[in-house]
């Protein structure tokens, strides 16, 4: 589904990725750890279109397209989506809103016919349970005023109702609280389909305690050092990162 | 070097006196007007010296020569007509004068009195006198006193004590047709007796290719526990001078509520002026300017808590792009004695190109020491993080951007209460920036 390819990535001068390559199937669930500063969240931004960052060499190829050709909103269109590490305030778009034209801007794109008002509803509120949100979410301003802890569940909810094929997950557990990391990974799981890739870029192997990884990767220095499988992550929190980084040095 | 001061003829100013005398020479309030020209003529038109004027300059106006304008008669159907509809009691003024035909003011719920100025002072001439001459003592600038000098219509509303009014008075300006570059000096008069509620609509549009200088005096005055709700909507044609005052005097427990929306012209420039007098009374301003081209759209407000327990808050926008100019002042003075003074000021502005430019400028000046006062000022472009979060979730850039822009206005809009105003001025954001696409 996603192959990357020797991937280097500038922001301004500084050089943040460094020849990154990896493969995501479909139906898989990949997780990419690493220090801070190793270049997690620049990956998922490049993939999903973030300006500013200057990709000097490498190829991303998703679904057999160039994904790195496509405008960010051309990517949604496609299937991807991010769960952004920190979610946007946009007051005066409120969240049903937003919802509604994302939906159907891809149902557009697929040639399917937007949806109708009673048959978004009924679906929003499917999802909204699953991720245990209040009716009022609706009607507010796209994460106006949310906790810390709602705005990572109305990435997962807006995931829900986008359905995407390849989901990116940028540190979708910082900040969360025990019951809201549980929430939030039922979402997530809820979501796995042999269809669909997902990439969780986090921190703490806790998470991986709630959503298991298929695969596990040590990003360092703007490549991956080491992949495995979840035991991977076990290992990484016993011995931390530089045992790592001396064996690739 | 020191020189006896010179005394230079400006030719704008004699052009204003020769155009007074032919026009007022046999006018019952001659004397009166000829004091108020006589003040204007000593201070001439504001200068960018004045700091009130700093970001606005009158070169312009004062080298056009404008004339006073005349009724012309007009018959607009009802597609033509570019006022609200339906937004409640209709009195309009065709380039200044006022046009019944166009009119739906007779039929007057009880309590409730509008009559013209020009009616007004053939009536009771001596009233008319004594307020307008209070009114010129109390003016700030020199504008204030050509119109004083020069006004010829304009309306006064009476609301007695108690009366609560539901439908609106909506006071349109209309300019269209004039030969020569014209200018008018109208007046709006409004007392609102004490616990009475009424809104008023007060609407600047042009018909046709028009040059103009509209300046404007209001003086409104709210009794005790008054709510007045006031819409002032000016759209102006874009070769359009607009000068607009309104004094506010507010007493006891008085709320008075302003939504100034700044469209129009070549340049305009409103002041807003409230006076909370007595303890509990209340403002409440909502504002957008939105320059685009080469305009130049000025506001500034000045709130006075004179008395303790007053309070205010302001919500002022700005969006502009191409290479228009917006500038917001807004000066919130409290009083020595207006203790617990609470007095809430925003202003946020958003530029839509590298060559739009908006200035805002928040003054405090505090006297008393037990207070709550606040005030920011923004000035930025669309948020990228909020542009690249609608895109990554499909809608295309220039939806996104619509959307943004709409939603920076969206808090001003909202605290619109008319019905047929908000969708009015919606309609208007729409065309200017374009449509927000709402699914089915």
């Amino acid at each position: 589904m996603l192959s990357i390819s020797n991937l280097h990535v500038r922001a301004g001068d500084r050089q943040i990725l460094n020849g990154l390559s990896l493969e995501v199937g479909a139906g898989e669930v990949h997780a990419i750890m690493g220090p801070n500063g190793s270049g997690k969240s620049t990956l998922v931004q490049v993939l999903a279109g973030r300006e500013g960052y200057e990709v000097t060499q490498g190829t991303v190829t998703y679904r057999g397209q160039d994904l790195l050709a496509l405008a960010p909103e051309e990517r949604a269109r496609e299937g991807v989506f991010m769960a952004f590490q920190y979610p946007v305030e946009i007051p005066g778009v409120n969240n049903v809103y937003l919802l509604k034209a994302g939906l159907n801007a891809i149902r557009k794109h697929r040639g399917e016919p937007e949806v109708d008002a009673f048959e978004f509803l009924a679906l929003v509120r499917e999802k909204m349970k699953l991720m245990q949100m209040d009716e009022s979410f609706l009607n507010r301003g796209v994460n106006e005023g949310f906790s810390g802890g709602e705005k990572k569940r109305n990435e997962i909810l807006q995931m829900a109702v986008l359905e995407p094929a390849l989901a990116l997950l940028d540190e979708t557990d910082s900040g969360l609280d025990i019951d809201a990391l549980r929430i939030v990974a039922n979402g997530v799981n809820s979501l796995r389909r042999p269809d669909r890739a997902i990439v969780m870029v986090t921190h703490y192997q806790r998470l991986l305690d709630y959503i298991e990884p298929d695969r596990v990767h040590v990003l360092s220095g703007g490549q991956i050092l080491k992949s495995g499988d979840k035991s991977l992550a076990l290992e990484l929190e016993k011995r931390g990162y530089d045992w790592i980084k001396q064996a690739a040095a | 070097m020191s020189a006896a001061p010179a005394i230079t003829a400006n030719p704008a100013l004699e052009r204003l006196n020769g155009l007074f005398e032919a026009r007022f020479a046999s006018d019952p309030l001659l004397e009166a007007r000829r004091a108020a020209l006589a003040e204007f003529l000593k201070q001439g038109f504001p200068t960018q010296r004045n700091e009130e004027w700093k970001y606005t300059s009158l070169r312009r106006l004062e080298s056009r020569a404008f004339v006073p304008s005349e009724r012309v008669p007009i018959a607009l159907e009802a597609g033509r007509q570019p006022w609200v509809h339906g937004a409640g009691l209709r009195i309009v003024l065709v380039n200044g004068h006022w046009a019944p035909a166009l009119s739906s003011m007779e039929a007057q719920p009880p309590g409730l009195t509008i009559v013209t100025l020009a009616e007004w002072i053939r009536h009771d001439p001596a009233a008319a006198l004594d307020y307008l001459s209070r009114a010129a003592e109390g003016a700030v600038s020199s504008l204030e006193q050509l119109n004083a000098a020069f006004f010829e219509d304009g309306l006064v509303v009476r609301l007695a004590p108690n009366t609560h009014v539901d439908e609106a008075v909506h006071i349109v300006h209309v300019w269209t047709g004039t030969q020569q570059a014209s200018m008018s000096h109208p007046r709006l008069i409004v007392r609102a007796g004490h616990h009475s509620r009424c809104t008023l609509i007060e609407q600047y549009v042009f018909v046709g290719d028009v040059e103009s200088f509209t300046n404007t005096v209001a003086t409104i005055e709210l009794e005790a526990g008054a709510h007045v709700r006031h819409y002032r909507l000016q759209q102006e044609s874009p070769r359009s001078f607009h000068i607009g005052h309104a004094n506010v005097r507010v007493r006891e427990h008085a709320h008075y509520f302003a939504h100034d929306f700044s469209l129009g012209g070549a340049l305009s420039r409103f002041k807003l002026a409230i006076y909370l007098q007595e303890s509990g009374a209340h403002a409440e301003l909502h504002g957008l300017l939105t320059p685009t081209g080469t305009q130049h759209l000025d506001t500034h407000t000045r709130i006075e808590h004179i008395a303790p327990h007053t309070t205010s808050t302001e919500d002022y926008r700005g969006i502009a792009d191409d290479r228009g100019r917006g500038v917001f002042n807004g000066k919130v003075l409290v009083h020595a004695g207006a203790q617990k003074t609470d007095a809430r000021q925003s202003s946020r502005n958003l530029l839509l190109s590298a060559k739009a430019e908006i200035d805002a400028k928040p003054e405090l000046e505090i006297y008393a020491n037990d207070v709550k006062c606040s005030h920011g000022a923004t000035t930025g472009q669309l948020d990228a993080d909020a542009l690249f979060y609608l895109r990554s979730r499909g809608i295309p850039e220039t939806q996104a951007r619509v959307l943004l822009i709409h939603a920076f206005a969206q808090s001003v809009l909202t605290a619109v209460e008319s019905v047929p105003v908000r969708e009015y001025l919606e309609a208007l954001l729409t065309t200017r920036f374009g449509p927000v696409q709402v699914s089915s």
